[in-house]
């Protein structure tokens, strides 16, 4: 192998940086045994699979390859997959709305006092926590219990956990933002405020505008899954099909929720290219 | 400002920064982004407008007093205004909700590990070709991958949960295959990207030395991916754990299920307790995956 082409590769592979190679190894170790740990958790044995388990298999997929394409079903689907897209696009905008100004508290750069500045980024940064450590089922299921079964279930109980997401990571990003740019602004005279609008805003928008496309595919996701507390949509109507037992409708209204994720995945991919382009 | 010149020098690159990046993107991009945000804003009414004229949907039915008066009770109830003894302080009712974390846990680490198993296996085959072009059959297993993968990313945990026990007996394996089918979605197409953006060249170069192509992926590819996969697989563990209690509301393990038992029987200290055990079971693994995500950089 003495062609020239191969050198620059070995030398490439050689010159990498790369943590020393025990700690990795150590790490794939150790997920390796915490795995095998989990795996000895499973009751193993007779009754873990349902008697009729592999003729189940076969009704659901054999489902999938013919499913109920009828107008009736479709209508159904059609109006079911608005519900949860406007669901989810409300819920994400209002967390949205929420988002930002609990990003911009928690990552404190509104304070010029490092004192007042830590407060604010631990306050709002525990908060944030809090909120996106609770799954939105959860939190839909304890509104369902507050507030009783309503639209706005759907709405807050997404837009809470999600402002969380959305929060921290608007805060991080404002962190992070290049020094530079800000220096000249408060060299010009601009206050903290101006910085924020004029300096780091600015700089985040691109990044942001991406995450936040990048969530409301997750909210679409999201909001199908209301229906576990009672809420309409592609979840519930997937639920209702699989109490009878119309596997071909199931797969209808699965079909319907994926290609929803992947429109509007494609959407936001196309515009996240052009924002960073 | 010590040395005039230097500062001046970074002020005037700072506002070139900034200039470039507030700039008007180009020409071909913006009418896109000119009409995406003309639809959004337009999805948004629609989608607001609809949720506000459905039933009970109101602003005024939300903030009515009596909805907030129902809110203050529930939460009064969660504190166990209602109850002599709350299940949190009770020795024995810690213990249960203790053991059913352990469960949850479980199940997320077995979910993890079905993901990343899944992943290890397809990363290659759905992969953009590293080195020259495919034959047809890889061509189409190419594609069969790559639509499992959307498939599997597409269907929220949830549903998959619901599918998954008309099979399996309700029980940890159940939910941690709901989970880690989807996880397995996600984790994959990640996986895939840094595939994709990895140097070429120790690949070539492996090869060219006459490595087949497992040896390829043993010795070129895992070595440099591993940081980025570690740190993804760390990363979604953090979102499965967050994720294990509603697959329990139907794979019937672990929290979850202990939740949806609570809640239909209206014992709502035990509630409050799971909830606690909840968010600490979520912000333990958070500080672990911090800890592991330095050791895999």
């Amino acid at each position: 192998m003495a062609s020239g082409a191969t050198a620059p590769g070995i030398r490439a592979l050689r010159s990498r940086r790369r943590p020393p190679l025990h700690r990795r190894g150590l790490l794939t170790l150790l997920l390796v045994s915490a795995f095998g740990w989990s795996l000895t958790a499973v009751p193993w044995g007779a009754g873990l699979v349902h008697a009729n388990g592999a003729a189940v298999i076969g009704r659901i997929l054999g489902a999938l390859l013919r499913p109920d394409l009828s107008a009736g079903t479709l209508r159904i689907a059609l109006a079911a997959t608005w519900r949860t897209f406007a669901y989810a696009t409300a819920g994400v905008s209002l967390a949205i709305a929420l988002a930002v100004p609990a990003g911009v508290l928690a990552s404190g750069v509104l304070a010029r006092r490092p004192g007042v500045r830590a407060v604010s980024a631990t306050a709002f940064r525990a908060g944030l926590g809090g909120l996106r450590a609770i799954h939105e089922l959860v939190w839909a299921w304890l509104f369902v219990a507050a507030i009783g079964l309503s639209p706005w279930v759907a709405v807050l109980a997404l837009a809470l956990p999600y402002a969380g997401i959305l929060g921290r990571v608007l805060a991080d990003m404002l962190d992070d933002v290049p020094a530079a740019p800000l220096r000249a602004l408060r060299a010009a005279g601009a206050r903290e405020w101006q910085v924020l609008l004029y300096g780091r805003l600015p700089m985040v928008r691109a990044n942001m505008v991406g995450y936040a496309l990048y969530r409301w595919e997750c909210g679409i996701r999201s909001a199908a899954i209301m229906s576990f507390v009672g809420l309409g949509g592609l979840g519930y109507q997937i639920q209702l099909s699989l109490d009878d037992l119309r596997f071909r409708e199931v797969w209808t209204f699965v079909g319907c929720l994926v290609a929803l994720v992947v429109l509007v995945d494609l959407w936001s991919g196309a515009v996240r290219r052009r924002l960073s382009a | 400002m010590a040395r005039p010149a230097e500062a001046e020098a970074e002020a005037v690159a700072g506002v070139r920064t900034l200039a470039g990046t507030t700039s008007v993107p180009p020409p071909r991009g913006s009418r896109v982004l000119r009409l995406s945000a003309w639809a959004v804003a337009a999805l948004l009414v629609a989608s607001w407008a609809f949720v506000l004229s459905e039933e009970n949907a109101g602003v005024g039915e939300l903030l009515s007093a009596e909805t907030l008066a129902n809110a203050g009770r529930f939460l009064g109830r969660l504190a166990g205004a209602d109850e002599d003894e709350p299940a949190f302080l009770n020795a024995a009712g810690w213990a249960e909700a203790g053991r059913l974390a352990w469960q949850t846990l479980a199940m997320s680490v077995l979910a993890i590990g079905f993901a990343a198993v899944g992943t290890l296996l397809t990363t290659m085959a759905g992969s953009r070709p590293v080195e020259g072009r495919r034959g047809w059959g890889g061509q189409l297993l190419f594609a069969a991958v790559r639509l499992s993968w959307v498939f599997a990313r597409a269907v929220p945990e949830l549903v998959w949960a619901l599918l998954i026990v008309f099979v399996l007996a309700p029980g940890i394996l159940a939910g941690a295959l709901a989970l880690g089918l989807h996880t397995f979605g996600v984790l994959a197409k990640l996986c895939a990207e840094v595939v994709e953006g990895l140097d070429r060249r120790p690949l070539r170069a492996v090869r060219a030395a006459g490595a087949s192509r497992a040896q390829a992926l043993l010795y070129a590819v895992l070595p440099s991916a591993l940081p980025s996969f570690l740190t993804f697989l760390l990363y979604r563990w953090e979102v499965i754990i967050r994720t294990t209690i509603v697959v329990g509301f139907v794979g019937a393990a672990g929290l979850g299920r202990e939740f949806r038992l609570r809640m239909s029987y209206l014992h709502y200290t035990d509630v409050a307790l799971l909830l606690l055990v909840y968010v600490g079971l979520v912000l333990a693994v958070d500080a672990v995956g911090v800890g592991l995500r330095r050791l895999a950089r």
